[in-house]
C-alpha cells in the first residue's frame, strides 16, 4: 500500500495543475475579501466589477478570499503582480473597483490614496 | 513547498505593519490568503500535508502525546489543556466514538471562529481528522449555528470536496484509517454552546446542560466517548502536527502556549480580528495592534470574556494575556471576545447589557441561574432607573456569588461576573448611582436633567420636540424645561441646533 504522504504528493501535483488551468499563475492575481463581514461592508458589487470588466484578460486571476481581520477598512482587494510588492487597497467600492482596473491593472499606477498603509 | 512565514506573510501582501507586526498568525494561517472555496488552493498551500504525515508515520497515542506536549489548550473558554482530553477520550474502550466541533460563538461581539470557517474550512476538516485518528473515532459532527450561512455553506463544501479527494470518507489516502463528518445546525441560544446542552441539541432534545461528570470524554454523544473542541482549537491541530510541540510551545508563556484570536470592539481605532501570541499585555493589544482609542477619548476599561467575563481598568493594562494572568486579574480569557471601553461609557450600564443578555438566555433548568439572575437584573435595572436602595449592592454581590456556587452550568456560574467585576473595579460610579442618583457619563436616562442655557434664540423647536408638553417660551424669547413634568426622554436635546440644551447628572438629596 502507497503512504498516505505520497498519495498526498500526487494531489497536490493534480491540485497545482488544475490550478495552473485556472489561470492560478498568471502573472496578475486579484483578491476580493469575501467573507460574511466583507459582504456586508460591499464586496459583492466590487468583485462583480472585476470579473465582468476582465472577463476578457487572460493573464489575470481574479480570487475571493477571507477575512483578514481588518473590519473598519473593509471590502479589501489585493493585488498581487509578478515581481512586485502586493498592494492592498482598503474601502473599495465599485467606483474605485473600475479606476484601479484603468490606472493599476492596465496601466501599472498604483492608486497611492487608496492603499492601506 | 515554500516556507510560511504566517505572520510576515501577512505583512508582506497586506502592509499595515502596525496591526500585522505583533500578530503571530496560527490558527488564521489562511484567513485571506486563500480562496476557502477551492480545495486546490488549500492543498497547494500545503494543506492536508498533517493528516497525511499522521497516517505516514505517526501512531494514534504519537499524536495524543504531540498535542499534549504542544500545551495547547481549548480556546472555547474554559481553557481546559486539549491533550489531557484527548488522552481520556482516546483511554475508553468502545466500539463507537465521536469527535465534535463546537462552532456555535454565541458570545455577542465575537466572530473569531465565523471567521475561520469562511476563511480556511478545511482547517477545522483535516483538524478533526487528526483528532479522530488519534482517539480513535469515525464520525464527527461540526455544531454550527444557523446564523452563520455562508461559514455553513463553505464548510458543506469543504466536506464534500474533501470527500471526493479521498480526504474524508473510507482508507483515507489509502490507509486503513476511515473517517467522514457531517454538520449540524444550531438555532442560535447561547446555552447550547454549552458542551453537555449542545450535544443534548445534536441528539434532537431539548438544548439544556446536564451534571458533569460523566464528561464527554468518558459518555458524549449517544452515550459514546467523544472529543469535543472549539473551532479555534481544531484549527490549531495541523499547524502543530507539522511544526512539532517544541515549536508550539515555544510560543507563549508559562501554562499557555501559543497565539489566542481576539474580536476587537468598541471603542477602538483598529476593529477586528488580531491573532496575538499568549503573554502579550492588554496595553500592547489596545494601543499597537489595535491602534488607541479614537476620538480623542480617554480608556476606561477593557472587557474580556463575553458576558463570562469581567471589565478590568486602566491600572491593570499591564496584565499579560494568559489564562492565569486574567483570571487574576479578575476577568477571564473566554473565547476572544475583547471589547473596549471608553470614557462615554457608564459601567452600570454595561453590566446590565451583559446581564440581561444572560437572563434571557438562561435555559432555565436549574434555580440559581433562572430565578437569580432575574433579580439581578432586576435590582440593576432599579439602580439604573435612579430607584436604588442602600443595601442593593451588597446584594447584588450577594447574590452574585450564590449564582456562581450553585448554577448547574457555565452560563449561571459565569453570569454574575461582569456585574461582580465592575462592582470592585467601578464600585463609586454604583454607589454614585445608588446614593446620589447620578450617573457621570450621561448615559442613564433616568438620572439626567435637561435644562436650557443663555445659548437659546426661542426657535421652539424643542418645544414642538418634546411629547410630554414640559418646555415653555414664546417664539423668539428663552425657553424653559418644567422639570417635574419633563420624562427624560433627550428629545429636545437632540432637536437643539444651538447646544441651548444641556445634559448634566448631579448628585442629588438624600431623601
Ligand atoms: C453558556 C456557555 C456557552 C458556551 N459557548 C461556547 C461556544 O459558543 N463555543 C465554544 O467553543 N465553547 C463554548 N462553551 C464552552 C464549551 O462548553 C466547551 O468548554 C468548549 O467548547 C470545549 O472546547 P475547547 O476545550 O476546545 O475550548 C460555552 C460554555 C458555556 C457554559
Amino acid at each position: 500500500m502507497s503512504k498516505p504522504l505520497s498519495v498526498l504528493e500526487e494531489k497536490r501535483k493534480e491540485a497545482k495543475s488544475r490550478l495552473e488551468k485556472n489561470g492560478y499563475f498568471s502573472d496578475t492575481k486579484i483578491y476580493v475579501g469575501m467573507a460574511t463581514c466583507e459582504i456586508a461592508a460591499g464586496s459583492v458589487p466590487v468583485m462583480e466589477v472585476f470579473q465582468n470588466e476582465l472577463k476578457n484578460e487572460k493573464n489575470i486571476y481574479i480570487s475571493q478570499k477571507g477575512c483578514a481581520g481588518r473590519c473598519n477598512l473593509e471590502p479589501t482587494v489585493e493585488i498581487y503582480q509578478k515581481d512586485k510588492e502586493p498592494v492592498k487597497y482598503i474601502q473599495v467600492t465599485p467606483e474605485k473597483a473600475r479606476e484601479i482596473i484603468k490606472k493599476h491593472i492596465k496601466s501599472g499606477k498604483i492608486i497611492t490614496e487608496w492603499v492601506g498603509k | 513547498m515554500e516556507k510560511q512565514l504566517f505572520t510576515d506573510k501577512f505583512s508582506y501582501v497586506f502592509g499595515d505593519q502596525k496591526f500585522f507586526k505583533k500578530q503571530k498568525r496560527i490558527a488564521l494561517k489562511n484567513c485571506g490568503l486563500i480562496d476557502p472555496e477551492n480545495i486546490d488552493d488549500y492543498i497547494y498551500a500545503g494543506g492536508y500535508t498533517a493528516l497525511a504525515k499522521v497516517l505516514t508515520e505517526m501512531t494514534p497515542e504519537d499524536v495524543v502525546k504531540t498535542v499534549k506536549d504542544s500545551g495547547l489548550r481549548g480556546r472555547g473558554g474554559a481553557g481546559f489543556p486539549t491533550g489531557i482530553k484527548w488522552e481520556a477520550t482516546a483511554k475508553q474502550q468502545n466500539d463507537e466514538k465521536f469527535v465534535v466541533c463546537n462552532a456555535d460563538e454565541g458570545d455577542p461581539g465575537a466572530f473569531m471562529d465565523r471567521s475561520i470557517i469562511e476563511g480556511d474550512p478545511h482547517s477545522i476538516v483535516e483538524g478533526m481528522a487528526i483528532g479522530a485518528y488519534a482517539v480513535g473515532a469515525s464520525k464527527g459532527v461540526v455544531y454550527l449555528r444557523a446564523e452563520y450561512p455562508l461559514a455553513i455553506k463553505r464548510l458543506q463544501k469543504a466536506i464534500e470536496d474533501a470527500r471526493k479527494e479521498n480526504l474524508l470518507g473510507n482508507n483515507i489516502l489509502e490507509s486503513n484509517f476511515s473517517f467522514d463528518m457531517e454538520i449540524r445546525l444550531g438555532a442560535g441560544a447561547f446555552v447550547c454552546g454549552e458542551e453537555t446542552a449542545l450535544m443534548n441539541s445534536i441528539e434532537g432534545k431539548r438544548g439544556m446542560p446536564r451534571t458533569r461528570p460523566p464528561f464527554p470524554a468518558v459518555s458524549g454523544l449517544f452515550a459514546k466517548p467523544t472529543l469535543l473542541n472549539n473551532v479555534e482549537t481544531w484549527a490549531n491541530i495541523s499547524s502543530i502536527i507539522i511544526n512539532g510541540a517544541e515549536w508550539f510551545s515555544s510560543i507563549g508563556v508559562d501554562k499557555s502556549k501559543g497565539t489566542k484570536v481576539f474580536a476587537l470592539a468598541g471603542k477602538i481605532t483598529n476593529t477586528g480580528l488580531a491573532e496575538i501570541p499568549m503573554g502579550m499585555t492588554l496595553r500592547e493589544i489596545i494601543y499597537e495592534v489595535g491602534g488607541g482609542i479614537p476620538n480623542g477619548k480617554k480608556f476606561k476599561a477593557v472587557q474580556t470574556g463575553g458576558p463570562s467575563g469581567g471589565c478590568l481598568t486602566e491600572s491593570m493594562l499591564d496584565t499579560k494575556i494568559d489564562y492565569e494572568s486574567l483570571t487574576k486579574a479578575g476577568s477571564i480569557m473566554g473565547s476572544g471576545g475583547m471589547i473596549i471601553i471608553d470614557e462615554t461609557a457608564c459601567m452600570v450600564n454595561i453590566a446590565k447589557f451583559f446581564l440581561e443578555f444572560t437572563q434571557s438566555e438562561s435555559c432555565g433548568k436549574c434555580v440559581p441561574c433562572r430565578e437569580g439572575i432575574k433579580r439581578m437584573l432586576e435590582i440593576l435595572t432599579r439602580i439604573t432607573d435612579g430607584e436604588g436602595k442602600t443595601g442593593d449592592i451588597e446584594k447584588l454581590e450577594e447574590l452574585g456569588n450564590m449564582i456562581k456556587k450553585a448554577s448547574l452550568c457555565g452560563l449561571g456560574q459565569s453570569a454574575p461576573n461582569p456585574v461582580l467585576s465592575t462592582i470592585k473595579n467601578f464600585r463609586q460610579e454604583y454607589e454614585e448611582h445608588v446614593e446620589q442618583k447620578m450617573c457621570r457619563s450621561l448615559v442613564c436616562e433616568k438620572l439626567l436633567t435637561y435644562t436650557i442655557n443663555d445659548k437659546c434664540i426661542g426657535c421652539s423647536a424643542c418645544r414642538r420636540a418634546c411629547p410630554a408638553g414640559a418646555i415653555a417660551g414664546l417664539p423668539k424669547e428663552p425657553h424653559t424645561i418644567h422639570q417635574e413634568l419633563c420624562i427624560k426622554c433627550g428629545k429636545c436635546y437632540r432637536s437643539c441646533k444651538f447646544h441651548a440644551i444641556d445634559k448634566t447628572s448631579v448628585a442629588k438629596e438624600q431623601k
